[in-house]
């Protein structure tokens, strides 16, 4: 038991300083370059946009599932009290912090689909959606207008989440209030609540209605499985990169990533229990409306995506993470983070793109450029938010604790 | 602790806590209470014995089970007992790599229970196989006649996920008791308690390098547990989800069975130590903050079984099956409506009530939602198979139930067991992980004071 007493060090540099602009210019050139890359290839495929906005959404989920873990870990941290995790917590305020950019992104899938462009979501096609039986009876729930109204109060929700718990966060450096944070405490459970309710159905709305005739209960699980591997992978990393450009070297330690990489681990281990259950349960009953997803993509060079996801997503990484080894030397750590980001990546591809084109693995340029389009934006809004304030909670009452803190 | 134990000197306050719990076992003679609950629980057991022989001398004719619904009462009870068990495991193992220190008030006794809860489950899936004495037949052993189980068949999963949980349950629960079982040896004053918890004890002495082994072991025996935690209700809610039958086959079914059976371990946990604590005077060391914790835990998993009911029935619409949405509508306003509703008032609506500080701090309130959660809990098995197993696709294959009173003495006989266990447990064993919760205290980390 740690009294809690230690301070930041006096010459801890929590301050992004000049790295924040630079870092911004940086993302937002590169950002906003490759959308408009990405906008030309799409323009020049010449199938109306369809192929262009899949890659869209390969990108644009990768970075909201990374935000919505932010926004998870950022308060779940106030509901049970960690201390631990102070010192990091700033880091993944930052990145919550970049959900009002995500709904603007959201809105280059949603305004096309209320004007009438059916290319990525099958059923918004009333002409398929009526000749299908199963797709026929959900038409009450998948329909344009309702579906973009469900994603703007999902987005509503989680923005005024995230906007309460990093603006208070920061009040409290400013003011040391500690009522401040047991307020964020009383928060933080409606606001878990609220996080789980719609972050499942956003799942069953963005990712599971692709394929409309499909349905699991357990995906919105599977999806939030996925964000939590990347959000502890983009975590470690960030510290890193950080810790590497002179800040926190103080003050995160390699106790903190022991812990992270023990999450990490645990994460890794969740989705794989997750993607386990559901396709199990699947394939043993062997219902027609069920195994059609899968079956997508256990067919031709699919198989060796899903293979990949068996061994490469979980496997590998769960091997390799059991070790504290791994996990307390900054490199193998790093190494994991980085593989572990891509694997998140390609679960994502895997769930989207076999709905464009069963049969071939229709790989196209547009997937990476968007994704990295999307991710300048990301980290420019991040590197904003985060070149405004202080790197760590400073007047958190949980800091002394935090930097004192070491594994037994 | 309060401010007048804080002045005390580190050394008089472990000692207070050895004072505190080996008294429970070693004072001439326990409460009164303990007698009347002894009572009524041998009572029960008796009514338990009489039940089996009744069964195994008749037949499983004896209860109500019938073509359509052959799952009935003996799998409910099953899963209802299985899912209590599994407060034990998440507060030793989970709570530990959690670093929870609070937990060690609870583990022991939470452990204790895992034990006895699996031992009543153990007791209906043997039972309902109609010839008990054929049950080795699960294990796989070689024989002259080449019977072989049928892995493919989530039923025998279910053999291995339950021994291998009970087995790790005991080890673990045992491993963690042999610092406590020395400490009683060397205080017994009895030839007799000196043989028994001596050979219990293993040895003990209390070296450095005995400490060191053990700790290691217990860490990694946590890591191990850690698995089985999500394990064994995934494997019992497979019994259910990989079959074709509308209500049963939906993919949320493996977290909503682990979180349901967190939700009735720790409301089964709260049940007996809330009573417990006082009876013994135990409310030093599981104090009321420890109960306010479990409360809020029970909360947690109770939103997180409301959250999955959503989640299960929106599927179910969904799905756009009609077999699947009768199941549902059934469910709710079917013939057995009634037990639908007492489960979702029992587990999504009550719990909702340790959301108020007064609920989790009054020991009548929270054994009283406990106890509602319990109830909730055995219906919300018993709605799944019945309902299922009642109106599944052709009508022609419905049936209706009516359990006899041989149903209601078997699962009341299971409750005299584990309540005469768990007496058992308490007069005997040392019920609160004495060394471990020592070794949470402030004063056992002064050298870490300055940081």
């Amino acid at each position: 038991m740690s009294s809690g007493t230690r301070q930041l060090h006096p010459d801890e540099n929590i301050k992004l300083g000049k790295l924040g602009p630079h870092v911004f210019r940086i993302a937002l050139t590169t950002g906003v370059l490759f959308l408009i890359l990405t906008l030309v290839m799409g323009l020049l495929a010449g199938d109306d946009m369809t192929r262009f906005f899949f890659s869209y959404l390969v990108g644009f989920s990768f970075f909201l599932t990374l935000a919505l873990g932010a926004l998870f870990f950022s308060t779940i941290q106030h509901l049970v009290r960690a201390t631990w995790s102070v010192v990091v917590r700033r880091l993944t305020e930052a990145m919550m912090g970049t959900l009002p950019l995500m709904f603007g992104l959201s809105l280059v899938i949603i305004i096309p689909m209320l004007l009438g462009h059916t290319g990525l979501y099958a059923w918004s096609d009333l002409a398929y959606a009526e000749d299908n039986y199963f797709v026929s009876q959900k038409l009450g729930y998948l329909n344009v207008p309702f579906f973009a109204l469900r994603i703007i109060i999902y987005f509503a929700v989680w923005i005024a989440i995230a906007h309460y718990f990093l603006t208070r966060s920061v009040q409290q450096d400013q003011t040391g209030d500690t009522s401040i944070a047991a307020r964020m405490r009383a928060v933080s459970a409606p606001a878990v609540i609220a996080f789980a309710i719609t972050t499942n159905w956003a799942a069953y709305d963005i990712w599971m209605s692709l394929e409309p005739e499909w349905f699991s209960s357990i995906f919105g699980v599977y999806i939030f499985a996925g964000a939590m591997v990347a959000l502890f992978a983009a975590l470690i990393l960030v510290c890193m990169g950080l810790q590497k450009r002179g800040r926190l070297t103080r003050t995160i330690t390699t106790e903190h990533y022991h812990d992270l990489g023990k999450f990490l681990f645990a994460f890794v281990f969740f989705w794989g229990y997750i993607a386990f259950s559901q396709y199990m349960l699947i394939w043993y009953a062997n219902i027609p409306e069920e195994t059609i997803w899968y079956q997508m993509r256990i067919e031709g060079p699919w198989m060796y995506v899903t293979l990949a996801l068996l061994f490469l997503h979980f496997a590998f990484p769960f091997t390799c993470l059991l070790s504290r080894h791994t996990k307390r030397r900054r490199s193998t750590l790093a190494f994991f983070c980085a593989w572990l980001l891509v694997m998140h990546w390609i679960d994502l591809y895997w769930i989207i793109l076999p709905t464009y084109d069963d049969g071939t693995i229709p790989f196209h340029l547009m997937d990476i450029t968007a994704t990295l389009g999307i991710g300048g934006l990301f980290v420019a809004v991040a590197a904003h938010l985060l070149g405004r304030v202080d790197l760590v909670p400073t007047k958190d009452p949980g800091l002394g604790e935090s930097l004192e803190f070491e594994n037994y | 602790m309060s401010s007048a134990s804080e002045a005390k000197h580190p050394a008089q306050e472990f000692n207070q806590i050895t004072e505190t719990v080996a008294d429970v076992i070693e004072r001439p003679k326990p409460p009164k209470a303990w007698y009347v609950a002894f009572g009524i629980a041998l009572a029960m057991l008796g009514l338990l014995a009489v039940s089996v022989y009744h069964l195994l001398t008749t037949g499983v004719g004896v209860w109500g089970n019938n073509n359509a619904i052959a799952w009935a009462w003996p799998i409910t009870n099953f899963v209802f007992w299985v899912g209590i068990g599994h407060a034990g495991t998440l507060i030793s193992a989970i709570l530990f790599l959690m670093r929870q220190s609070w937990r060690t008030s609870i583990n022991r006794s939470a452990e204790a229970m895992t034990i006895f809860a699996v031992m009543c489950a153990g007791l209906f899936p043997i039972l309902h196989t109609g010839r008990p004495w054929m049950a080795y037949w699960m294990i796989p052993h070689p024989n002259e006649m080449l019977m072989w189980p049928q892995f493919r068949s989530p039923l025998m999963w279910d053999v291995f996920a339950v021994t291998t949980y009970a087995t790790v349950s005991m080890l673990f629960w045992y491993l963690g008791m042999v610092p406590d079982l020395a400490t009683v040896r060397d205080r017994a004053k009895s030839k007799v308690r000196q043989i028994v918890y001596g050979i219990l004890a293993l040895g003990w002495n209390g070296s450095a390098r005995q400490w060191h082994r053990y700790e290691r072991g217990y860490l990694l025996l946590a890591a191990l547990a850690t698995p089985l935690v999500l394990s064994v209700h995934s494997v019992v809610s497979f019994d259910f989800a990989v079959s074709k039958i509308p209500g049963w086959h939906t993919t949320i079914f493996p977290p909503y069975f682990v979180a349901g059976a967190i939700f009735s371990g720790f409301a089964m946990v709260l049940t007996l130590m809330v009573p417990a604590r006082w009876l013994f005077g135990l409310k030093d060391i599981i104090k009321e903050s420890h109960i306010d914790v479990m409360c809020k835990i029970t909360l947690a998993t109770g939103l997180m079984v409301g959250f999955s009911y959503g989640a299960e029935i929106f599927i179910a619409w969904y799905s756009g099956n009609l077999f699947e949405q009768y199941a549902f509508l059934n469910r709710a306003v079917g013939p057995m409506a009634w037990g639908f509703w007492i489960m979702v008032t029992c587990n999504v609506l009550l719990p909702n009530l340790f959301w108020f500080k007064k609920f989790r701090t009054n020991p009548f309130l929270i054994v009283g939602v406990c106890l509602f959660v319990n109830v909730g809990m055995w219906f919300e098995r018993f709605v799944i198979i019945m309902t299922s197993l009642s109106r599944p696709w052709i009508p022609a294959a419905w049936a209706d139930f009516t359990p006899t009173f041989w149903d209601a003495a078997t699962l009341i006989g299971s409750f005299g067991l584990f309540f005469t266990l768990f007496l058992l447990f308490i007069r005997f064993a040392p019920m609160v992980a004495m060394a471990e919760y020592k070794a949470t205290l402030p004063a056992a980390h002064a050298g870490h004071q300055k940081g």
